[in-house]
């Protein structure tokens, strides 16, 4: 069965990667409605992925080292802790990085972005980026996932 | 708040992200370090990344002056893509 952990963690760094995507839409053609709901949207965005952030690194820390990293490492799949999960939770500590600047970014220029060009490109890109490099790291959860089930299918418990 | 110590704390921070990452790799004491923190050394990183964060852009806030462009953003960017791809790279070949 599926550690209820893993759903909620991946369903609010989704929520939170979604969140950003809908700041990126709302900046394509501002107006200060859009602004408003963009900055909404951001704090959203950011509360979601600290939210992820905290419940991936509790069951990282207290169940997938005790229980999922051995059967995995042991199994064909080792690669897939070795590379993939390796990679996965120290890229992951980019993103409310990036989402605090962006949320920042945001509340420093406010109605300032329908004019100012450089300031709102940056909210975009940045937006853009942290749905971007999320999706891929939800990606790699879900080849942690499938190296998890092989590893149990090899007869590994 | 001043956008360009933002952008270049938040550049220097993921690039310390990645430092700490391969450095806690190849050598055992300084993962100690790192796990001293919180017990273990992913903790240890991520309590870092936001104290870096935040003593960078009190440090970059005092030199930096008031301009922000979108250069400043391509440094983050950059520093991103650089970064991600230094820690791929690293634990492909030390796989």
């Amino acid at each position: 069965m599926v550690n209820p952990l893993i759903f909620i963690h991946a369903v609010c760094a989704e929520l939170g990667l979604f969140a950003f995507l809908w700041v990126l839409v709302e900046m394509l053609n501002p107006t200060e409605t859009r602004i408003a709901r963009a900055q909404i949207a951001a704090v959203f965005g950011f509360a979601f992925l600290i939210f992820a952030w905290i419940m991936g690194g509790f069951y990282y820390v207290e169940i997938y080292g005790l229980h999922v990293k051995p059967l995995i490492t042991a199994s064909d799949a080792k690669w897939v802790h070795s590379i993939v999960m390796e990679v996965k939770e120290h890229v992951f500590l980019f993103l409310p990085i990036l989402a605090t600047s962006t949320a920042a970014l945001l509340y420093k220029y406010d109605g300032e972005l329908i004019e100012n060009r450089d300031a709102r490109l940056s909210v975009v890109l940045l937006s853009g980026l942290i749905f971007l490099l999320g999706f891929s790291i939800a990606g790699m959860g879900a080849l942690i996932s499938s190296g998890y089930r092989v590893a149990l299918m090899a007869g590994m418990v | 708040m001043k956008s360009k110590a933002l952008t270049r704390a938040a550049a220097l921070s993921v690039v310390l992200i990645a430092a700490a990452t391969i450095g806690s790799e190849l050598s055992a004491a300084f993962k100690q370090l790192l796990t001293s923190i919180g017990g273990h050394h992913w903790i240890g990183k991520s309590v870092l990344s936001f104290v870096f964060f935040g003593l960078l852009f009190f440090f970059f806030s005092k030199i930096s002056d008031h301009r922000f462009t979108l250069k400043d953003t391509g440094l983050l960017i950059g520093a991103v893509i650089f970064s991600g791809l230094a820690i791929l790279i690293f634990y492909i070949m030390h796989a």
